[in-house]
């Protein structure tokens, strides 16, 4: 019995586990920033265009079965270009864990602890991570399951704002434009980042193809509805003035509840969604431990996870200052936008062009 | 071949060799059976050098003056049968025996031996050796002496309802009490000897038509590569074979119950039996088997389903209560109303130490309590807990050593952990606390997230026997919930549970035929 392969099914949680994260908390801030209250359109918007990410990652790893974009792509650029784009991709998911990492600790120092030196919080979740990794697909595949209901809690966290809601805040509707809600939707799309895990967990995955493909849109859809609800709910929460002084507004929203027993719902809200970012966290890091034990050609990544996980939580505690913080999450997200969106489909293209394919071995 | 051949499988070829080379004179390919019956006896008592409750019984038959030799280990024989199964029927046809009506009269259980390497097994296994004049066969029969205790209820598993029986230390008593309810055919038995010295036996019992052949195969195969001098009880065997002994949860179900062994036979797990010991192992289990007990199967269905929630409840509370309590007060106090915030204060004002320490003293206390009552007789055992739980409990905070609060929460926790009806898993409960409770120190919530994390990652990449752990959570099986968080009517129990992978799935629990309503 190979203990690697995840079902289709289990790829959902993979996929909408890696996809929802940090981002929850600050993605309407972000936004409004850009295409005021419109900004739920954008995010829409980039919900389309991911989709033809994802079905470029699904092309492309239909052409090369049960295969890592790691074992693709010396096949696509030939012997020693491969090895350098590895190495890329490896460091672009990185530095994506890495990003993710940074701003997790953001969120926590500001809310939770703010006297904690931000390593204790950076390394705890680091460490959390080595552990994760350390295991299968299928026994990730397996948690991101078992977590998942949490995202449901959330939800009805989130659902309690209607109480308190005025739908006049969300009008009138595309005043900003429709180049405003494209520009926004440049950040929204890499709120969504996360699809791009397929890349090497599409791999492990059984099923047939359509059904691969299915199971990845459909997830991207539920994460893109989910995010869009809870922007879309803050944006007739808070009036438009008074969204631009609350960097995080889903918490100061919560912030406001309080039931007969739990008198600060945030924090609630908080632990949860560190499970969220967790897990995000841990999908990235499997997938640069892959390029990782690819690059070094190891018989296992277990032996690099402990190394990837310090260097990992080094390099996170470096920006010092919240510009650094801001400047890191910017080129971060600049390199996942070429590589995690764009370069999919350059690579499918390649492929085609160069007709290089593979046929399915079956294994025993 | 050699004189201490058995037939079993766990002593590999080479490692025959080993064994025989310490009784090198025995060890010889060509072996001669001796001519005299004298010599015939030397030989066999050879290899218990000069034991004294090894006896040799002479028996001079009147008619012919043959002499008929009797050799068995006194103290694991009974004497009685002997008397009656061998010695009578001896002394009433003596006058006309040859070896026809010899096999014939003597005991049901007389068998012809012809093989003398496995006298010294035989014997061991508290049979009675009969050599007659002829070298060449002597004849075995098998006298145990009985002395088994009743099959009383097992006092860590006592239930309301149900059965009221318990495994003894008897193997062949606790397979009857098996066999006794399930009265099937297809039920196999198959034993082994473990240890190289002890001669422990071991039976593996499961359902031929249900229990996957890989899971059998698998634990035939684990319990055959145990090489030890010594296998005493089932923790060694446990230890032995389970798949991951650094985990802190109990991999195999160990009970006492013969209709919750049963039970789990019928949904195709395999059970082992060990010879002087009450307690049954089975497996492969998963998580939530430690947390059914023979009761809600007794009780009406939502009364049982009620019971199974209260127990998964427990596990929670006995976990993270005291993290939750100490995290609440030393970093997000915030959390709770206002009106408890002034209680809370009050009650922590004038408690010199930290939160944590508190717990970790209250928490030991209550382990040494306990472990102190386990050890004693019932009697000074409810002092100690009287002693322990009241005055200990009242003056710690009269002496303003601990809080009241810290006190009814360490109180909820240890009654929610014994709560569990499996001893291992209450263990384990108990003792995965105290690292929540340090995390709940350092990092507040986010410590216990994270410690729960890893503690439920734990379980979804823990296997028994090659079947998940955590099933059916994790991976997750809907229709094996009927089970676990609910326990459903027997007439909706239609299949067995999926994670096991048993070769008949359906139950066929096939009720209710005559109520046309539904």
């Amino acid at each position: 019995m190979n203990k690697h392969t995840i079902t289709y099914r289990q790829l959902f949680f993979v996929i909408v586990q890696t996809q929802i994260g940090v981002g929850i908390l600050s993605l309407p801030f972000s936004l409004f920033t850009i295409a005021k209250i419109d900004g739920w359109m954008s995010l829409l918007l980039a919900g389309i265009f991911v989709q033809f990410s994802i079905l470029a990652i699904w092309k492309l790893c239909e052409r090369f079965p049960q295969q890592t974009i790691f074992d693709i792509l010396p096949k696509i650029m030939g012997g020693k270009l491969g090895v350098v784009f590895n190495f890329l991709y490896t460091l672009h998911f990185l530095f994506i864990t890495v990003l993710i990492l940074i701003l997790y600790n953001n969120i926590v120092s500001k809310w939770i602890f703010f006297q904690t030196p931000g390593w204790v919080i950076i390394f705890t979740l680091a460490m959390v991570g080595v552990y994760f990794i350390s295991s299968t697909p299928r026994e990730l595949a397996r948690f991101f399951m078992l977590v998942t209901p949490l995202l449901l809690v959330l939800f009805f966290f989130i659902l309690y704002a209607y109480t308190d809601v005025h739908f006049l805040y969300i009008l009138p509707m595309g005043e900003t434009g429709f180049l405003t809600i494209l520009k926004g939707s440049k950040d929204a799309v890499i709120s969504l980042l996360g699809f791009d895990a397929a890349l090497v967990f599409l791999a492990y995955t059984n099923g047939t193809s359509t059904k691969k493909l299915k199971v990845i849109s459909f997830a991207s859809l539920c994460v893109t509805l989910f995010y869009c609800f809870i922007i879309f709910t803050t944006y007739i929460f808070f009036n438009p003035m008074e969204i631009v002084i609350v960097p995080e507004p889903v918490l100061y929203m919560l912030k406001a509840f309080s039931f007969k027993i739990i008198e600060r719902t945030d924090l609630i809200f908080l632990s949860l969604w560190v499970v969220s970012v967790a897990t995000s966290f841990i999908g990235y890091l499997f997938v640069t431990v892959k390029g990782v034990q690819k690059i070094l050609s190891l018989k296992h990544h277990k032996k690099a996870a402990p190394y990837l996980g310090i260097v990992v939580g080094i390099i996170a505690t470096i920006p010092s200052s919240k510009l650094e913080t801001l400047m890191w999450s910017k080129y971060i997200g600049m390199t996942s936008l070429i590589l995690s969106v764009f370069s999919p489909i350059l690579l499918l293209l390649l492929a085609a062009i160069r007709n290089k394919k593979e046929k399915e071995v079956i294994s025993s | 071949m050699t004189f201490f051949k058995k037939p079993k499988k766990l002593i590999k070829e080479n490692d025959q060799n080993k064994v025989s080379d310490t009784s090198c004179e025995l060890e010889s390919n060509v072996y001669e059976p001796p001519q005299t019956i004298e010599d015939l006896l030397k030989k066999v008592r050879e290899p218990f050098s000069s034991t004294e409750d090894l006896r040799t019984h002479w028996v001079e038959l009147a008619s012919d003056k043959r002499k008929i030799a009797l050799l068995f280990i006194d103290s694991i024989v009974d004497k009685q049968i002997i008397q009656q199964q061998i010695l009578n029927p001896l002394f009433e046809m003596s006058k006309e025996i040859d070896t026809i009506s010899f096999e014939k009269v003597i005991s049901l259980d007389l068998k012809k031996q012809t093989d003398f390497t496995k006298s010294q097994e035989l014997l061991l296994l508290s049979n009675t050796l009969i050599f007659t004049d002829d070298p060449s066969c002597y004849y075995s029969v098998v006298t145990p002496e009985k002395v088994d205790r009743d099959f009383t209820e097992p006092e860590n598993e006592k239930v309301i309802r149900g059965s009221h029986e318990g495994f003894i230390e008897n193997i062949s008593s606790n397979v009857a009490l098996i066999r006794k309810r399930l009265k099937s055919p297809k039920l196999l038995v198959k034993y082994f000897k473990l240890g190289k010295e002890t001669h422990t036996v071991v039976a593996m019992i499961y359902v031929e038509n249900l229990a996957n052949p890989s899971h059998v195969k698998e634990v035939e195969k684990r319990l055959t590569s145990i090489e030890a001098d010594a296998v005493m009880t089932p923790g060694n065997v446990e230890e032995s074979i389970e798949d991951k002994p650094f985990s802190p949860f109990p991999q195999m179900l160990s009970t006492e119950r013969p209709d919750r062994v049963a039970a789990n036979l019928m949904e195709g797990r395999i059970a082992l039996v060990y010879d002087s010991s009450p307690t049954v192992n089975v497996v492969p289990v998963d998580f939530f088997v430690f947390y059914q007990s023979p009761d809600d199967y007794n009780t009406r269905w939502i009364l049982g389903s009620f019971f199974r929630f209260i127990r998964l409840f427990s596990f929670f509370i006995a976990i993270s209560l005291p993290s939750f309590y100490i995290a609440i007060v030393s970093f997000h106090f915030e959390v709770i109303p206002s009106a408890l915030v002034l209680l809370m204060k009050s009650s922590l004002e004038n408690i010199p130490y930290p939160p944590l320490f508190e717990a970790m003293l209250m928490e030991l206390t209550i382990e040494l309590i306990r472990e102190a009552s386990v050890r004693l007789h019932t009697k000074i055992g409810s002092t100690i807990a009287i002693v322990g739980g009241l005055v200990i409990g009242d003056s710690i905070v009269k002496a303003g050593l601990v809080s009241n609060l810290m006190i009814i929460v360490v109180a909820v926790t240890a009654i929610a952990a014994y709560i569990v009806p499996s001893n291992e898993m209450s263990g384990a409960i108990r003792l995965l606390r105290f690292p929540l409770m340090l995390a709940a120190a350092t990092l507040g919530f986010l410590g216990i997230v994270f410690c729960f994390m890893i503690l439920f990652f734990h379980l979804c990449r823990l296997y028994s026997f090659g079947t998940p752990y955590f099933a059916p959570i994790a991976p997750f099986h809907f229709s094996d919930l009927k089970d676990t968080f609910f326990r459903m009517p027997f007439w909706k129990m239609n299949t067995r549970p999926k994670n096991i992978r048993p070769i008949k799935e359906s139950q066929d629990n096939q009720t209710r035929k005559w109520d046309t309503d539904e």
